[in-house]
């Protein structure tokens, strides 16, 4: 047996040895990223790469295998190498004072992305800076999808009582997108001039078998004639909600049979739903507009220019309770039936 | 405490007379249900409100007097005591509960009482069933299976790689022409079997723990499983966009409409009772079966009776690793979609059911019937909660103190012995 366990382990090594990505020496600009698997960072990698290739620069991008640790020391070693600029997607956005104090000693700008650091943190250095969506902003474009949806369709309101009575599935505990979307969903639709009236809701924790099969629950013991809306966290849920509601033959086209669903993301999936109206809408987080300007940013910052709207092609502006000007917010979009055929997608 | 002593016949007799007058309030009910006439009646007892109670009852009644008619007359006398009464409580206790948990959910939320519910139950508890037949294999020979739900994951991801619609936008094979609907799902549940080998081949050969070879094997899984879907173009992304023709294979309602209002018979539920059929005639009909749980019992004793324990146990793991492939399968239909995180933590549900449908964790003893029944007292617990909006930390609470309950009785059980 010990003669087959030997090549064997010799196999594992050797794999092992050629999935370890190789580090060119010359570079200008490096991406720390959290993890290479996330779908939402690997469009953001393919924006930055793009940009960087447009502006012609050399860049780089390392995989921080979900590892805080692991990230320090590419951090470490990019500086030793002699970047001019660094990019950071925080593993865990609560621990980067560390990150920050490093770039500080060596005098590069660093810029962060989609995970937004502790403002104390991003406070330590005065060539920190962030860039990312609000993330109540999400919550409120799907607030607003479903006050247009009433606005258009009366008969939406379907006991005619002049409020909307909506489900809420919500992403996992803790996630502060979670709280955010949820939150202003459902004061976008009060401030449209609606009254919203939460019917139910459950953490479904991003899953789309768990909003199935909790959306199922509700439509049997709550009644689907009784639920005028459903407001999902994400896409994935939105979907799950969909196939529930397939199920029992609504939003099939009968319009009797049919209750406004809007997501967040604008993945493949939900884009499909809503060519199809069994969705209404989703909110897209724009990778592509965040990771161009990403690139500028650290590129402007490197050069030693000032940071302003010119330079980058968006405002900077400040943070929730930090005093410095470190903050630029890509809108989110949102994606209707009607925006898709207006674009003549 | 005084005993009562009863003969069979009469212990039968009983069962006739209640089932028979349960029989009847369900009809009473029914017809003041749906008769014009009676139209009064209705509106005095708000019958509207108990929606499909009269279709329970009559169902419930049916079954209660066929027991009495269908017993036999002769055997032991029953007998009525205290002792005998608590002995039955104990017995009975998760069965208890549930009924209890169902009565007092039919009075917070009538609606409850439809066909439509127990319908939706019997479906939920589909897939789950199909897992729990294959890990009561890898139970009864004192083992167990981590890995059967990351291999629901793996099942689901390959079946629905392979099955998306042409004109899908992200599709996960983008030149991949339309195959026939068996092909990847025979490719997912052989993938699977692969992996169920592997278990089989570290538990007979090296005569690994199961709890750690299949601990590693789902490791394995989940990473081969996590490179097949980060593969360029998906990266990742949730697969959707699925074949309808696959879809119906678990969203599929049989008989819809029979009746104005009645939402059909998912087809995942016959599927999941020819599984049942078959896994009873394999573990009580045929050789393999009695093989199982001989070593189950007494791994030596087979030994010495010349039990292949090698072969034997390849073949429960390899058995176990389809049934996990198809209940993969059937997800990724159900959902219409698939991420290679489906199937997390699934293997603890079904291990959990058996449990509680009597499957001993130290081998040999266990019944399909059993299953069946810890399948859906389960699942009805869990739907239930979810019904009336019990919070789902407090289902979990609820759902350790099932499992821990059920151990306790079925270990004093066996002491008692």
């Amino acid at each position: 047996m010990r003669k087959i366990l030997f090549p064997i382990s010799m196999l594992a090594l050797l794999i092992l040895i050629f999935s370890v990505p190789a580090y060119s020496q010359e570079i200008k600009i490096a991406a720390c990223i959290y993890d290479f698997k996330d779908a939402f960072m690997n469009r953001f990698r393919n924006a930055m790469a793009k940009e960087a290739e447009i502006s012609g620069i050399k860049f780089e991008m390392v995989d921080s295998m979900k590892n805080q640790n692991l990230q320090f020391d590419q951090v470490e070693d990019l500086i030793s190498e002699g970047v001019s600029a660094l990019i950071i997607n925080p593993v865990n956005r609560m621990d980067m004072g560390a990150i920050i104090e490093k770039a500080k000693d060596a005098n590069i700008p660093i810029v962060f992305i989609n995970r937004e650091p502790v403002a104390e943190d991003l406070n330590l250095y005065d060539r920190a800076y962030y860039v990312g969506s609000r993330p109540e902003e999400a919550g409120t474009l799907s607030g607003l999808m479903i006050a247009e949806y009433f606005k258009a369709h009366p008969e939406a309101d379907k006991n005619n009582d002049g409020k909307i009575q909506f489900v809420m599935l919500k992403g996992e505990n803790g996630h502060q997108d979670m709280y955010a979307r949820s939150k202003y969903s459902v004061e976008a639709i009060s401030e449209a001039g609606y009254d919203p009236v939460e019917v139910a809701s459950a953490i479904a924790n991003w899953d789309k078998f768990q909003a199935m099969v909790i959306l199922n629950g509700f439509v049997m013991s709550i009644g689907a004639e009784n639920i005028e809306a459903i407001i999902a966290n994400n896409d994935e849920m939105a979907l799950g909600a969909v196939e529930t509601l397939k199920s029992i033959d609504y939003n099939k086209g009968d319009p009797e049979k049919f209750i406004p669903i809007v997501g967040v993301d604008g993945n493949a999936g939900a884009l499909l739903a809503i060519n199809d109206d069994e969705m209404i809408g989703t909110v897209l987080q724009d990778a592509e507009t965040q990771g161009a300007c990403a690139v500028r940013l650290a590129l402007t910052a490197a050069k030693g220019l000032e940071i302003n709207a010119e330079n980058i092609g968006y405002e900077i502006s400040k943070g929730y309770d930090t005093s410095d000007n470190k903050y630029i917010w890509i809108p989110y979009q949102k994606i209707t039936k009607a925006e898709k055929l207006e674009k003549g997608e | 405490m005084s005993e009562k002593h009863v003969t069979r016949e009469k212990y039968n007799s009983y069962f006739k007379i209640v089932g028979i007058l349960i029989l009847v309030i369900g009809i009473l009910f029914y017809l003041a249900q749906t008769m014009p006439a009676l139209d009064g009646v209705k509106k005095a007892l708000n019958l509207r409100k108990i929606y499909d109670l009269p279709v329970f009852l009559i169902i419930i009644g049916l079954f209660v007097a066929l027991k009495g008619f269908v017993s036999k007359s002769e055997g032991q006398e029953v007998i009525f005591s205290g002792k005998s009464f608590g002995e039955f409580l104990t017995n009975n206790a998760i069965l208890l509960a549930m009924l209890v948990l169902v009565v007092v959910i039919c009075i917070l939320q009538p609606r409850f009482m439809q066909i439509r519910v127990a319908l939706d139950i019997l479906t939920q508890s589909s897939t789950k069933l199909i897992m729990a037949l294959g890990i009561c294999f890898t139970l009864l020979i004192a083992g167990t299976d981590l890995s059967a739900g990351r291999m629901v994951g793996l099942a689901s991801v390959i079946s629905a790689s392979m099955l998306q619609t042409a004109s899908y936008a992200n599709r996960f094979f983008p030149d991949m022409p339309q195959v026939q609907l068996y092909l990847p799902i025979v490719l997912a549940i052989l993938a699977c079997m692969i992996f169920g080998a592997l278990n089989g081949f570290l538990v007979a050969k090296y005569d690994m723990h199961p709890f750690i070879a299949t601990l590693a094997t789902q490791v394995i899984i989940y990473g081969t499983c996590s490179l097949y879907f980060d593969m360029p173009p998906n990266n990742s992304q949730p697969i959707g966009g699925i074949r309808p023709d696959f879809a119906a294979l678990g969203q599929m309602r049989l008989f819809s409409g029979i009746y104005k209002g009645f939402p059909g018979i998912s087809i995942l539920i016959p599927i999941a009772l020819v599984i049942c059929v078959i896994i009873w005639f394999v573990l009580n009909k045929t050789v393999f079966g009695k093989n199982v749980y001989a070593i189950g019992g007494n791994r030596e004793a087979a030994v010495v009776a010349g039990i292949n324990v090698f072969k034997n146990i390849m073949g429960i793991f390899i058995l176990a690793s389809c049934l996990y492939g198809i209940a993969g399968v059937l997800e990724a239909a159900r959902t219409a979609g698939a991420t290679n995180n489906y199937g997390n933590g699934y293997e603890l549900d079904a291990i959990a059911a058996c449990v509680v449908g009597g499957v001993s964790l130290s081998g040999g003893i266990g019944k399909v019937g059993g299953i069946i029944m810890g399948v859906l007292i389960f699942t009805i617990i869990q739907y239930g909660l979810q019904f009336i909006n019990v919070s789902p930390m407090w289902q979990q609470v609820i759902k350790g103190v099932i499992i821990a309950v059920a151990v306790a009785i079925d270990l004093t059980k066996y002491r008692r012995k």
